[in-house]
């Protein structure tokens, strides 16, 4: 048996589940919940309460009190979980300023389920196959991202922006996922940066910021990488550091300080927050626009959900000229999930592509003709389920992140 | 179990059902602290023929079958009595099947919950007036019918859920599909009605926990929603239970048809003020019992008139309005409005960390209520020396009492009381003395309100045998209920083992 370090630390949240089964099948629609699983939702007929966070509390009841042990089997359940933390808010919903709910001190799904990956990678049962790739490629000291790809590459798209300095107050992270698979976001992004006359910085020598690590629970090499990150900005003198990836963001932003015990020497920003203070100064030279179009906003589980950051994009959208913003019936904290986080897009891809495509036709209910977002993962994901889906959804709807739809308007 | 497994599978394809250990662990418990029974097969029908034909192989095999819809049981009704057997997961029958709109009447699959009912019924300004037990919005239909269940609001106006009933098709343990009501005539088109052609078989199966027969098809009556209501909250004088009582009492000789009227009690006030749960009440100068009531109407004229009559009652007790808004101390409209009120609960069973109920939920007369919450609390006077058992481990004494008492239809209402206790695990090690303490004192509990003469509704694996253990039944009624248990399911596999049906093993 292994010694369950990490999952015994979280015996309150799985000792409180009282078996409610709201994270499985609550529809509350005056505060607009409407489900909460979106694996549950997206295994259809094949839905058993393994694939929720009831039935995976049960599960870890009977881990914790030594009747099954920990397996490869049952990491091939446990990571079909985008750790989107809907469950979490379902569980406190009722929470307001005059009923407080004492558990909502004390649950916390994301963090269970990531101590259970911690567990099952510690007792040799994770990562899973492609899961352990990525975390090989993200240590490789050629690499340093999960993509498999040179160090440098990540760094290219860089060379067509001189004005980009090595030092500064404001200094952008990259991430991954931008620089290696949609660069032309980061184009977008310099057109912006351009327009309203902002200068930032950029290390070439920032590695990933090991969200993947944390996230599929393999943390062995997360220090030194966390360490790396923060004295190679804090070098160069960063006093915010920006990122336009949500991931990067609530890694950054809310794992680093947690992991290390400390604060970060810099303040942490979305590129929304950096937008949405250079529209408020007018210094955005947006074009006037005559028609009008329709565009949903749909928010990142690591941005929303996890960051609590809602209003932001919103007010981004809501000032953008030309531009109606209308809201999906699942929005905010009840926003259904785009299915790419938590390792599930590398290693169980349809699953991902599933999730997508309900998401984007719930873009469509809404009326919507661009669906957008603020998250390379979810452009990803929700980009490729776009790309599988009939006509007759393409005619109605494009999919844009929310710097490309930025840029578009200057 | 293999030869049973490939036989299931040619009744329902390999993705609807498994074997995997996790997997079963993931149905071996319901809400209580203390009792797990892990299956050997997991089963997602499509329909009441699979169904039938998995009976058919359970029968041969002689191995038993438990139905399972949300899976929200207090008392352990939805998982093996022990290890073993075969559950059957509803939940993949959960559509809609037909909305008679002439005729008001609702046709659903068993497992659909009473969220998604609803939430379809809204669209044409309807709902199902009870909406379903206290469980929240996530309990199954067929869960509500099988215990007549309570609680999730509308049930002091429209009762408990099988009320609503107007038709069943059910799945006999021995494999032959029935339907109930109009719609035994063979000849009907539609069910519109529950009594008639003979005796109310409907009735057979409503309360049933699950052992006469797996429903699968409902029919129910559902209601226009009223385009208007109000909502109240007082504090009661002294004597809380008692004047609540009086109040409900009197609501029902004056004919007031109230949507919800609910006590709540004065140590749910004062713990949770205490804990900083409820901050609406936290100015209060007295911490005592409180009373709310809904109302709906047609009219703002029947409205107003029937508020008067209720408020002109209600200050009469000494009472005090607390005001219209949440903010005010108004939970009545948190009720109402936001629908949150299952999540009272959380207060109420999770103040700290591993702590749940063990419950006793039963209905009883108006009038016995104050008396059985006296005795509640007099009972745990005499438990100190278990409760210290459990209180020398997790420091945390476990809390008896009461939850909120709502008006049923009737003379009636549901009790909800009971201790929170821990779980056996806590603080990363197993403590079996807190398993075996909360066990004695639960037993020990639900025999005492057993003995004030209540009624109970949900009963699942421990209360169905515990009633049969201490003689509670009266022999004609147990006898009965066993004979047609023996009749409708000779081996005895549907719900092996509550109310002690066992068959052989």
């Amino acid at each position: 048996m292994s010694e369950l370090k990490h999952l015994k630390k979280e015996w309150k949240a799985i000792m409180s589940c009282m078996n409610c089964g709201d994270c499985g099948f609550a529809i509350r629609p005056v505060v607009g919940r409407y489900l909460t699983c979106p694996v549950l939702e997206a295994k259809e007929e094949e839905g058993f309460e393994i694939y929720f966070s009831r039935g995976r509390m049960n599960v870890l009841k009977s881990i914790l009190e030594g009747q099954i042990p920990l397996s490869r089997e049952l990491a091939e359940w446990v990571y079909q979980c985008s750790e989107c933390g809907n469950c979490t808010e379902v569980c406190h919903m009722s929470q307001n300023p005059y009923i407080v709910l004492p558990t909502s001190n004390w649950i916390d799904h994301v963090k269970v389920w990531e101590a259970l990956r911690k567990d099952l990678v510690e007792a040799g049962f994770a990562p899973l196959d492609r899961h352990g790739d990525l975390i090989e490629y993200m240590n490789d000291d050629n690499m340093k991202n999960p993509y498999g790809e040179d160090k440098d590459k990540k760094f290219d798209w860089i060379n067509e922006f001189p004005e980009i300095k090595e030092k500064g107050d404001l200094m952008f992270f990259g991430g991954c996922t931008m620089p290696l698979r949609q660069v032309e976001t980061l184009k977008s992004m310099m057109k912006i940066l351009k327009a309203a006359e902002i200068e930032i910085a950029m290390s070439k020598d920032e590695w990933c910021c090991g969200s993947i690590a944390i996230r599929i629970g393999d943390e062995k090499s997360i220090t030194e990488m966390i360490e790396h990150n923060i004295d190679e900005f804090k070098n160069k003198g960063a006093k915010t550091l920006f990122t336009a990836c949500a991931g990067c963001y609530r890694t950054w932003k809310k794992d680093y300080p947690e992991l290390l015990g400390y604060e970060l020497p810099f303040e942490v920003k979305h590129i929304t927050e950096i937008l949405v203070e250079l529209i408020n100064n007018n210094k955005i030279p947006f074009k006037e626009e005559m028609e009008r179009v329709k565009v949903t906003y749909h928010d990142p589980c690591h941005l929303g959900r996890h960051m609590n950051l809602y209003e932001i994009p919103r007010e981004v959208l809501s000032k953008i000229p030309g531009i109606e913003l209308v809201e999906m019936k699942r929005n905010k904290n009840n926003a259904w999930c785009c299915g790419a986080g938590g390792g599930v897009k590398s290693q169980f891809s349809e699953l991902a592509l599933k999730i997508s495509q309900e998401r984007i036709k719930e873009a469509v209910e809404s009326g919507a003709q661009i669906l957008t977002t603020s998250c390379p993962f979810c452009i990803g994901n929700l980009s490729d389920a776009y790309e599988e889906m009939d006509l007759e959804i393409k005619e109605k709807i494009k999919v844009i992140d929310i710097i490309d739809l930025i840029s578009s308007k200057l | 179990m293999s030869e049973v497994y490939k036989k299931l599978e040619r009744v329902v394809s390999k993705e609807y059902l498994s074997k995997d250990i996790y997997l079963r662990h993931a149905y071996s418990r319901n809400v209580d602290l203390v009792l797990q029974g892990v299956p050997d097969i997991v089963i997602r029908p499509k329909d009441a023929q699979e169904i039938s034909e998995i009976l058919k192989i359970a029968n041969e095999e002689n191995i038993p079958v438990i139905p399972r819809g949300a899976g929200i049981c207090e008392f352990g009704g939805s998982k093996p009595i022990g290890d073993g057997g075969i559950v059957l997961d509803m939940k993949r029958m959960n559509n809609i099947i037909n909305l008679d709109e002439e005729n008001h009447i609702v046709t659903v699959e068993a497992g659909i919950s009473w969220g998604k009912l609803n939430e379809y019924l809204c669209h044409f300004g309807l709902y199902t007036g009870c909406m379903g037990p206290g469980s929240g919005m996530s309990a199954s239909v067929g869960g509500g019918i099988s215990h007549h269940s309570v609680g999730g609001g509308g049930c002091a106006k429209y009762g408990a859920c099988t009320n609503l009933l107007i038709s069943l098709e059910v799945v006999l343990p021995t494999g032959e599909i029935l339907e109930t009501g109009s719609q035994a005539n063979k000849y009907s088109k539609f069910p519109f009605n529950r009594f008639g052609n003979g005796p109310d078989l409907a009735g057979l199966f409503c309360g049933d926990n699950g052992i006469y027969g797996v429903k699968t098809k409902v029919s129910l009556q559902v209601f226009p929603k009223p385009e208007f209501a109000e909502y109240k909250t007082f504090l009661m004088p002294r004597k809380s239970a008692e004047t609540a009582a009086q109040i409900m009492t009197e609501i029902r000789h004056k004919g007031i048809d109230v949507y919800d009227a609910m006590f709540i009690p004065d140590v749910v006030i004062a713990i949770g003020s205490d804990q900083g749960f409820f901050p609406l009440w936290e100015n209060l100068k007295r911490k005592r019992g409180m009373f709310f009531y809904t109302i709906e109407a047609n009219s703002e004229v029947e409205l107003d008139e029937n508020v008067k009559k209720l408020d002109d009652m209600i200050l009469n007790k000494k009472s005090e309005f607390l005001g219209p808004e949440i903010a005010d101390g108004n939970i009545a409209k948190w009720h109402y409005v936001e629908k949150g009120h299952w999540q009272l609960y959380h207060n109420l069973w999770g103040m700290f960390p591993s702590m749940q109920a063990l419950s006793a939920e039963c209905f009883c007369p108006i009038s016995a209520f104050p008396k059985i919450l006296q005795d509640v609390d007099q009972w745990d006077i005499e438990h100190e020396v278990d409760m210290r058992k459990i209180f020398d481990i997790t420091k945390i004494r476990p809390i008896s009492g009461s939850g909120p008492v709502p008006l049923v239809d009737g003379n009636t209402v549901e009790i909800t009381t009971g201790f929170v206790s821990f779980w056996r695990y806590y603080n990363e090690e197993i403590h079996e003395v807190i398993k075996e303490t909360n066990l004695k004192l639960w037993k020990s509990l639900l025999e005492r309100v057993i003995k004030h003469g209540v009624q109970w509704y949900m009963m699942g694996d421990f209360l169905s045998r515990f009633m049969v253990d201490i003689g509670a039944y009266s022999e004609e009624f147990y006898n009965l209920m066993k004979s047609i248990k023996k009749t409708v399911d000779p081996n005895m596999i549907l719900s092996r083992g509550k109310f002690n049906f066992w068959g052989e093993k």
